[in-house]
């Protein structure tokens, strides 16, 4: 595929444009989907194509991808790009990167991933179910994925950049529930994101059984102002999401961040220091450049609640005068429309999203954390999506349990945590040291003073 | 291939075109264009295989079956249960979907001035509009499915939508606001209404919020508006009633028969929706897709069903097996899912309420298998002594669907087709058909109760 992109990017290099990038990615999924305590089918995906990126002169930028790898319809397709930039409008301080050095980054490639037979996967599957389900005999291993992934990903532009880099992942998620004399427990999830092979599924399937044994006989709450813990996975979720709109470059380049103009100023609490960081070993979204080849690099955000920086690709850090901090990605989280509909990859322009997101861990034990709560709400899982920009969240306690006198008394049923995310990270009285993986962050639990739980 | 007891093959052209115009300018405009094969087998009565490649030679398809093969075989030892599907007559068909106005007419300026026009609309609503973004998005699918049945489908389908985002900002405080219009069919879409037209709406919206408060937060009697109801309906009561959530345990498992709902709630899924998002005429497994009645006068009478979950059930299959794409393989899915419309006028779904709220518009939400659902609204207006009064911000709602749907006290006299869209594993394009209704819901907002 690389010497049919050349090909591409030189053919389109003879007609009236600035700058050209072809960006490729090449991969082998292999998937086995679980469902009410088996195994339900083995998939496996193949997929290669390309996109093209072509700027001509006022800076239109036009992009075009394709699947479909004969020579003729690769070359279609960067003509198609230039066809769209010629109708599409200044995209102002529009930059590509240059050719640079690129770190080395460990733990990216586990030849057992490329190797791994279906059977392996399978046996995975089977020893997750068994492990969840070997915990108690209330526990239904619902639902679940196991993934493994291998392939390439490479770049070729007219600055004089040819990088191509193999990466294999591995991802493994199981939903649990329990079932009890008629009740039925909301579902319980655990995940594991990592680039090497094992993904230790008794580890996970013993941790979603005993959360679901710990769902049962669940109570109302009353409607309460005082201290809530985010466990890791509720923090992954919406909390990063707000985070992440409030440090994205274009979202800052656009004054749409709550926290434009605020760079040196103290925003959170003195508890909180955010890193980016894509040369983290074995980071599931490590890389050593970033979806348009800027190398990659560990960018403070936050340090102790004072902002230090934002996330940049190469347009929106030439808008700002700012170094590019390589966050151009084209695999971004989220639940964007356009992106649902094109898909990740090859197929979609890049945009400004974290690699790992970092929250620094504390030094107090999940333990520590909830011995010193009086009266509060852990919230281990949460439901619903946060208001772009505001910071707003108004969620649902999905995996949620009364606190008292530093006990955890009962698993709440109903209820909903309600307030503004950018006052809770001003709140925090305590980061944990149980620090966990997911997709594009690394983040322990956080303690909150003063946050609103809406009960029944 | 009598190593299989099921071969099906879907092959698959996709030209997905995308235009953005965000603050006035043509940010991203992109075309893409797929093609590929997804290969699913059925072997020793119990297991299912799948691969897909995007290679359409005859050798690269011959190895994506021998692949599934392999796959499928990979677990039938392990598996407990036989599949014995019921079996499909041989199907022979093509099948086009309606369109008057060919996306396939459109210059590149043309596609241009689609989300230009929607963006100058919102702009045009005031310079508290600090960021307005037009999305316009064409998909035309062309798609041949092939089974060891027999079967020959051919669907030739062109999908087109637009949405646009609007944040107001005044003081420190942001208001996002957003419209959508989508179908099944051309750019006939807009003959009702024009982009510039859906633009301002959301304009106007997100500027008006600004001089809103905070909703309130408590257990609110609500009249909840179409845009909303779709999302209630498609994530609290339609994600349950998939057969694939429904058997793993909870929500409406095991209640088929009997009375889950409020006496006055009929709610269908139908794929031959004209219009509809969730035109299908065949599922992807080749079933007709038709009106399946889920539940009536409150009573559940059926899940949606793919064929396998139906001969677990032993019942027909319902034409809900779908793939996002020739890449992956069908999952159960919604496709044009309904309300059928009651008797009451929205006057007189508010005029019986003391206290309550009236919530519209929606920005997506989440549900669980046991009915347990959030979403939220984009804005409200309380409701004092049978009157609507001042207008609030939005927030989220949650409940549990079994619950907030035994409160359902009135349903609106007008059905409104909405387009949807879903994100269980993968992605898909989905209709509603919905009318207002009258509920108790819990709301989640920051204005004190």
């Amino acid at each position: 595929m690389r010497d049919l992109v050349h090909k591409s990017v030189k053919t389109l290099q003879k007609q009236n444009i600035k700058q050209v990038e072809a960006f490729f990615t090449q991969t082998q999924t292999m998937e086995v989907t679980i469902r009410n305590s088996e195994t339900l089918a083995q998939n496996k995906l193949d997929d290669c194509g390309v996109g093209f990126r072509v700027e001509i002169a006022g800076n239109k930028v036009g992009f075009a991808s394709t699947n479909n790898l004969n020579e003729k319809a690769v070359l279609k397709t960067g003509e198609k790009a230039l066809a769209i930039a010629k109708v599409s409008s200044k995209v102002p301080d529009f930059a590509l990167p240059e050719a640079k050095r690129l770190p080395k980054v460990k733990g990216l490639f586990d030849s057992r991933i490329a190797e791994l037979r279906v059977k392996e996967a399978v046996d995975v599957a089977s020893r997750v179910i068994n492990a969840a389900e070997g915990v108690d005999k209330r526990v239904i291993a619902k639902d679940g994925r196991v993934v493994f992934e291998s392939g390439c990903r490479g770049i070729v532009n007219t600055l004089g950049v040819d990088f191509e880099e193999r990466e294999t992942r591995a991802f493994m998620y199981l939903a649990g529930s329990g079932e009890q004399k008629g009740e039925v427990t909301g579902s319980c999830y655990d995940y594991v994101f990592s680039r090497a092979v094992d993904l230790e599924p008794e580890k996970v399937g013993e941790n979603v059984g005993t959360m679901v044994t710990e769902m049962f006989k669940p109570k109302t709450v009353k409607s309460f102002q005082g201290t809530v813990i985010f466990g890791p996975e509720a923090v992954s979720y919406q909390l990063v999401d707000v985070l992440v709109d409030a440090f994205k470059g274009e979202n800052i380049v656009a004054g749409r961040s709550a926290w434009t103009r605020k760079l040196g100023e103290k925003v959170a609490s003195e508890n909180l220091t955010i890193t980016d960081n894509a040369l983290l070993e074995g980071g599931f979204a490590s890389r050593s450049f970033d979806d348009e080849s800027c190398p990659s690099r560990n960018t403070t955000l936050l340090r102790n609640g004072r902002l230090e920086g934002f996330l940049h690709d190469a347009t929106t850090a030439n808008a700002l005068k700012t170094r590019n901090t390589g966050n151009a990605s084209r695999f971004p989280g989220g639940f964007g429309m356009t992106r649902m509909i094109v898909g990740n990859g090859y197929r979609a322009k890049p945009e400004v999203y974290p690699s790992n997101m970092l929250i620094q861990p504390g030094d107090e034990t999940r333990e520590e954390i909830l011995s010193e709560t009086k009266r509060g709400v852990l919230i281990e899982s949460m439901a619903g999506f946060p208001q772009a920009g505001s910071g707003i969240i108004s969620a649902q306690l999905s995996r949620a349990f009364f606190v008292q006198n530093g006990e955890i008394k009962h698993s709440i049923k109903g209820g909903m945590i309600s307030g503004v995310a950018f006052d809770w990270f001003k709140q925090i009285s305590a980061v944990g040291n149980d620090s966990k993986q997911f997709q594009n962050s690394v983040v322990p639990s956080i303690r909150v003073e003063g946050a609103k739980i809406v009960g029944v | 291939m009598s190593q299989a007891d099921l071969v099906q093959l879907r092959a698959q052209k996709r030209v997905t075109t995308t235009c953005t115009v965000k603050n006035g300018v043509v940010e991203d405009f992109s075309v893409i264009s797929l093609n590929g094969v997804g290969a699913r087998v059925l072997v020793d009565t119990k297991s299912w295989g799948f691969n897909s490649t995007n290679r359409l030679d005859l050798r690269s398809v011959q190895d994506a079956l021998e692949t599934a093969i392999k796959f499928a075989k990979a677990s039938s030892k392990l598996k407990r249960h036989k599949i014995v599907l019921e079996p499909i007559k041989e199907v022979v068909a093509e099948a086009s979907s309606p369109v008057k106005k060919p996306v396939q007419n459109l210059s590149t300026e043309d596609i241009v001035s689609i989300p230009l026009d929607a963006y100058e609309g919102a702009r045009e609503t005031g310079s508290q509009v600090a960021d307005a973004k037009a999305t316009y998005i064409s998909i035309e699918d062309d798609k041949y499915f092939l089974s060891s049945e027999g079967s020959r489908i051919h669907q030739d389908t062109t999908r087109v939508l637009l949405f646009v985002d609007v944040m107001a900002k005044s003081n420190g405080l942001i208001c996002p606001a957003s419209e959508n219009l989508g179908h099944t069919g051309g750019m006939e879409l807009f003959d009702k209404i024009a982009p510039r037209v859906l633009g301002k709406k959301a304009g106007e919206k997100a500027v008006r919020l600004l001089k809103a408060k905070a909703p309130p937060s408590g257990k609110f009697r609500v009249v909840i508006d179409p845009a909303l109801c779709a999302t209630l309906l498609h994530e609290a009561i339609g994600h349950p009633l998939e057969a694939d959530l429904a058997m793993s345990g909870g929500g409406f498992g095991n209640q088929t028969g009997k009375l889950v709902s409020s006496k006055l709630v009929t709610i269908y899924d139908n794929g031959r929706v004209r219009g509809g998002l969730g035109y299908f005429p065949y599922d992807d497994e080749g079933v007709e897709c038709k009106r399946t009645v889920l539940i009536e006068n409150g009573v559940l009478r059926s899940f949606m069903h793919d064929r396998t979950s139906a001969a677990v059930a032993r019942v027909s299959p319902t034409g809900n097996a779908h793939a996002w794409d020739y890449s992956v393989e069908p999952l159960i899915r919604q496709t044009n899912i309904g309300i059928e419309p009651g008797n009451y006028s929205l006057e007189e779904m508010v005029e019986d309420v003391d206290e309550g709220l009236f919530l519209e518009g929606t920005f997506g939400g989440q549900a669980d298998a046991n009915a347990d659902f959030t979403f939220g609204f984009q804005n409200a207006r309380r409701i004092k002594n049978g009157r609507l009064a001042e207008e609030l911000r939005g927030a989220n709602v949650a409940g549990n669907a079994i619950e907030v749907f035994k409160t359902i006290d009135a349903v609106g006299k007008d059905a409104v087709l909405r387009p949807g869209a879903c994100g269980k594993y993968q992605f898909a394009v989905q209709g509603r058909v919905v009318p207002a209704v009258r509920c108790e819901i819990m709301v989640g907002g920051t204005g004190g109760s």
